[in-house]
């Protein structure tokens, strides 16, 4: 599975590395990074909760 | 916006909003979303739908942060806050560092060290005034460990902040104390940034020294500017947050006690309490451009209030939008704004009230409000004048 951040969209809430500190990780400015390039799918809720709770929208996972 | 189509209702959250109303803003939240969500107001609107709010704060071109939207004593616009868009990322990709989630880590022992140092004067007594003992000096010692300043300056640190936030008088006097204030803060921080341009510490207001912005270092006009606006907004919020999560603690005993038993529950119900309290209720903008939101139109000039507190209870947003769940599990709360000027100090707050949390019910795990207490909301930032707590020590 793919996770993706729009780094347009994200101004660093912080939530995704909050709640799924598996995925996601801050750069320096507190941004999030996803750190895998491939998501295995035993991290999917993780990561779909990351998304359902970004406040700007920031993330889609997909296949 | 006519002037007189928003006669009676001032901008001014402060004003617009009697002490009931701060109290339990929620239900005045839903009115406005049901029947006026861009309400007209003296000089602009109040924007109170989920749905708005996103899209003001998603064009910061046209609902600007400019000086024009919000003036308390500054000489010069704040920075960031009061810098659009193309400057305004120049100086977040140099402030965002110095309050990185990484960089606040480095400050949660401290942290903790402060609120036990303050718990420790009142544990014993069985009783406080959680405002004027915990929730108001706890801030800005943060604030000056970060510094690197003595905690004996806590009464002049919060002095200045009281003469910029909330100065005494009708508005004639207020104005002439802010501007005081504001030079004396101007004053402060220069005598402070020489005093570190000759022996640099490992403090922020070295950083900021030592600091490139595009190849330069910042002025000296600059590293003000951003002091200013760190005094004015990462003191009285925190204060205001930490107020309304330990007055809802206090009066809902279950939800305490479920955060004393397990208190890996804490970051969880922090995003919920900022959720349901939204301590500052709204963010002021100004149209910049001839423009419309929610079908209603908006002129340039225009100011806009973003309220965010309605926001985090729209029920377009969030399901059980009037309940408190502290087991929430989606909550795309814009308690620290949203866009661009996401609240720099977000990271800093949250482990503010993280350790504060933690740490206090570790020590008094159970306290209640001293009967016949009223609380007293400031509306705004929606702080308590008094939080008298008892317990059994």
């Amino acid at each position: 599975m793919k996770v993706v951040i729009d780094g347009e969209l994200c101004h660093g809430h912080g939530r995704c590395y909050m709640l799924a500190p598996d995925v996601f990780e801050p750069d320096d400015r507190g941004h999030g990074v996803v750190t895998r390039a491939e998501v295995p799918d035993d991290l999917r809720k993780q990561a779909e909760l990351a998304a359902a709770n970004c406040p700007e929208r920031a993330i889609t996972v997909s296949e | 916006m006519d002037d007189t189509q928003g006669a009676g209702i001032p901008m001014d959250l402060g004003t617009a909003f009697d002490s009931e109303t701060a109290a339990n803003p929620q239900p005045m939240f839903k009115m406005l979303r049901e029947h006026a969500p861009v309400l007209p107001v003296a000089g602009g609107v109040i924007i109170s739908r989920k749905a708005d709010v996103d899209e003001a704060f998603r064009r910061p071109d046209v609902f600007s942060s400019n000086a024009d939207a919000l003036n308390i004593g500054n000489i010069r616009p704040l920075i960031p806050l009061q810098i659009d868009p193309p400057d305004h990322v120049r100086y977040r990709r140099l402030l965002d560092p110095l309050f990185s989630p990484k960089k606040m880590a480095a400050l949660e022992s401290r942290t903790a060290a402060l609120v036990h140092r303050l718990i420790d004067r009142f544990a014993g007594r069985g009783a406080c005034d959680l405002v004027t003992e915990f929730t108001i000096p706890l801030p800005s010692e943060v604030f000056l460990t970060m510094f690197g300043l003595p905690l004996e300056e806590l009464d002049t640190f919060l002095r200045m902040k009281d003469g910029i936030i909330r100065p005494d008088g009708d508005q004639e006097q207020q104005a002439a104390t802010r501007r005081a204030t504001a030079e004396e803060m101007y004053a402060y921080f220069n005598k402070v940034l020489d005093l570190r341009e000759t022996d640099p510490r490992d403090d922020i207001l070295s950083g900021f020294l030592s600091a490139e912005l595009e190849g330069r270092r910042l002025t000296r006009e600059e590293i003000l500017d951003i002091c200013f606006l760190l005094m004015i907004a990462g003191l009285d919020t925190v204060t205001a947050s930490l107020d309304c999560f330990f007055a809802y603690l206090a009066q809902h005993p279950a939800d305490r006690q479920r955060l004393v038993d397990d208190p890996s529950l804490i970051p969880n119900a922090i995003e919920e309490l900022f959720r349901w309290e939204t301590p500052v209720t709204g963010v002021p903008r100004i149209a910049v451009q001839d423009t419309e939101l929610g079908g209603t139109a908006i002129k340039a000039g225009d100011q806009v209030m973003v309220l965010l507190g309605s926001a985090n209870t729209d029920e377009a947003e969030f399901a059980r939008a009037l309940e408190v769940d502290l087991d929430r599990e989606v909550n795309r709360h814009l308690a620290f704004g949203g866009g661009v000027h996401r609240c720099l100090g977000s990271h800093l707050a949250r482990l503010e009230l993280r350790v504060a949390l933690r740490e206090f019910h570790a020590r008094i795990p159970s306290y209640s409000l001293v009967d016949g207490t009223a609380l007293e909301y400031t509306a705004g930032i929606r702080s308590l004048a008094s939080l008298p707590l008892v317990w059994e020590a």
